[in-house]
């Protein structure tokens, strides 16, 4: 297999925030890979930098964040170093998120049709002819009545049909990379299921690739083809969707997953649990970011910076205990 | 066992706002049913979940228990005695706890942790000899250090707010706490901590405990029975593991096969549920269930089924239930 240029790549990406405690470093050389047509899940728990790691996808870091090295490639070209202007010409019609929160990403004092209209300004087609585009969509979705949703606000919807409105207006574009952020987490499990489902339904006719941003394992395991697990502002292992449940290699990995009580097939009234803390990342341990939660931990991961073991063609972790 | 709270067909009303002619006139006040027969008994020492999707009246039935709420039919009791006036539940408040779902806002910003702690003790006009030592001893409990009682709440993490609430919740030695969503917003790893600690004080200081949640994988590990709620009816009650084992109403069917597998091989094909939960402004006649029901008949459109005894302490509001 000769591997063109990805449609998708982070190399080497290093982003601190500056704070009144110094410079936390919230991205260590995060890299990944996604390729056309690919269900991307990225998963870790809170501090692990998945969101820093989603914002420099879209190019809307926080204005205290600083990318100190590293690169996110479209199609092998650097977007963090590109002009303000090229910037947005890539936002929202070559890249598009969806957030956590649809009710904060629309603007509650216009109705719906307005902002799926001006969504669509890159594009030459009249107002009338945007609007039927909108309308299409919103249909696509499964929201039941489009002419109606296009004149009503946002807080009109409901959580599920939020959430169905803001996929549809990352998607009017038909953008090379769709990066939803936690989509599922605001949501009901009924209503989770159905947004799964068309998420799922959705990348049959979507050409490019999704990145799922979560913490929630059932989403991962729905969804993705191919699993990045952060820890501490670092990728800690990158496997396929069904190694990672069945073969996972890092600890971490594994911890979280033990953790999950939808993992757990018999009655455990004790969860499993990590004991420890993150490190403090304003000042990162000079070894392995997990030794200090770790139970195959040695001498020397509390010294030497862990290796970014390649175990099989798409399988790695960053750790010294795993051998290939 | 013995029935530490008991809930005999408790309704709750809202009555709606209305207009300056409405008020003149004559008659009964337009009024929004929120819970209508609901029954259920709490035992000593175990662990009750009461499940539901949001809208289905899970915290309004916490609250009308605590008495935060007016009722406006039915009948409660706790340790035998009959809560009838709001002055019968002062003594209930001092030996039945809520911890709220935000753990954070719930904790007064301008106090300190140790001030929270001896506000139960003020309040109740309990003796406090020695606030430093209850404070100090209240966290050790709850696995926090003494020197927290010096913080005030916008300096704890979420784990360590969720821990103050516990510890705070705690402090009149109740016979029972309400946890409304204990580990919403946690990491899966500390949400195990979490639980197992208010597991172990169960088992230590022998109370009772009703978990609120939406969290199905969550509340199958830790609970001994639990209710499933929708719009405001109980759907279902029984024995966790029979009801996980064997759900009787199609409602609990259906979330059970909602929740999100992290095993791609056990991925599922369609959503288990269309449709969204109906607004209560708007429930449908007959069965509430019904708009979603794979087995909806003719029968459920009209007639609401009552909760039919089905053995073995479970018990559902299903024309149908003893099919399954």
């Amino acid at each position: 297999m000769t591997a063109p240029v990805p449609l998708l790549s982070v190399e080497n990406l290093t982003i601190t925030y500056a704070s009144d405690a110094g410079p936390v470093q919230a991205l260590r050389a995060a890299h990944l890979t996604a390729r056309a047509g690919e269900v991307i899940g990225i998963v870790g728990e809170s501090g692990c930098g998945k969101s820093t790691l989603a914002s420099a996808l879209i190019n809307l870091l926080a204005a205290n964040a600083r990318v100190t090295s590293g690169a996110v490639r479209l199609r092998g070209q650097d977007i963090l170093t590109l002009p303000e202007d090229a910037k947005r010409a890539i936002r929202g019609r070559h890249i598009a998120m969806v957030f956590q929160d649809p009710m904060t990403s629309f603007n509650p004092v216009l109705p719906l049709g307005a902002q799926l209209t001006d969504f669509q300004h890159h594009l030459p087609q009249t107002r009338a002819e945007k609007r039927t585009r909108a309308r299409a969509m919103l249909a696509r979705v499964g929201i039941p009545d489009p002419d109606l949703v296009l004149t009503r606000f946002i807080h009109e919807l409901s959580g599920g049909m939020r959430q169905r409105a803001a996929i549809a207006a990352a998607l009017l574009m038909t953008p090379d990379v769709l990066v939803a952020d936690e989509p599922t987490t605001a949501l009901d499990v009924t209503m989770e299921a159905q947004i799964i489902h068309l998420l799922r339904a959705l990348r049959a006719d979507h050409q490019g690739t999704i990145l799922i941003v979560t913490h929630h394992l059932g989403v991962i395991g729905e969804l993705c083809d191919r699993v990045y697990v952060m820890y501490a502002g670092q990728v800690v292992e990158e496997a396929t969707v069904d190694d990672l449940y069945h073969a996972p290699r890092h600890p971490y990995t594994r911890a979280l997953i033990a953790c999950d009580p939808a993992h757990l097939e018999t009655h455990t009234p004790v969860l499993p649990t990590i004991p420890g803390h993150l490190p403090d990342l304003t000042a990162p341990p000079p070894g392995c970011s997990f030794a200090n939660r770790c139970p195959l931990v040695t001498s020397r991961c509390h010294t030497a910076p862990p290796p970014w073991v390649r175990l099989s063609d798409t399988q790695a972790a960053l750790c010294h205990e795993v051998a290939p | 066992m013995t029935a530490l709270y008991d809930v005999k067909n408790l309704s709750v009303d809202l009555t709606l706002p209305q207009g300056l002619v409405g008020m003149l006139l004559p008659g009964s006040k337009p009024k929004l049913n929120l819970l209508k027969a609901i029954s259920l008994t709490l035992n000593q020492s175990e662990t009750f979940g009461l499940v539901g999707e949001s809208g289905s009246g899970k915290t309004t039935l916490a609250r009308a228990m605590l008495g935060l709420l007016p009722i406006s039919g039915g009948q409660l009791a706790f340790e035998g005695q009959p809560l009838t006036s709001s002055r019968s539940f002062t003594p209930l408040r001092r030996r039945a706890a809520m911890m709220f779902q935000d753990a954070t806002a719930s904790l007064s910003p301008r106090m300190t942790v140790g001030a929270l702690l001896a506000e139960p003790f003020h309040i109740h006009r309990q003796p406090l000899p020695d606030p430093n030592a209850m404070a100090a001893s209240l966290l050790a409990r709850v696995g926090l250090p003494a020197a927290i009682a010096g913080r005030f709440p916008h300096e704890l993490s979420g784990g360590q707010a969720r821990r103050v609430g516990v510890a705070r919740a705690l402090a009149l030695n109740p016979a029972l706490v309400i946890a409304d969503e204990p580990t919403a917003g946690l990491d899966v790893s500390v949400q195990g901590e979490v639980l197992n600690l208010m597991t172990a004080l169960k088992a230590d200081l022998g109370l009772s405990l009703m978990i609120i949640t939406h969290n199905l994988a969550m509340v199958r590990h830790v609970s001994d029975r639990i209710a499933i709620l929708y719009l405001g009816r109980l759907m279902e009650t029984g024995p966790t593991r029979a009801v996980f084992a064997r759900p009787a109403h199609p409602y609990t069917q259906s979330l059970i096969a909602s929740e999100p597998q992290p095993d791609p091989r056990k991925r599922r094909t369609g959503p288990a549920i269309s449709g969204e939960i109906p607004s209560v402004l708007n429930r449908p006649a007959g069965c509430a269930f019904h708009s979603r029901c794979p087995r909806a008949a003719a029968l459920c459109r009209h007639t609401t089924p009552e909760l039919r005894d089905l053995g073995q302490g479970r018990a559902a509001a299903c024309h149908f239930a003893e099919l399954t």
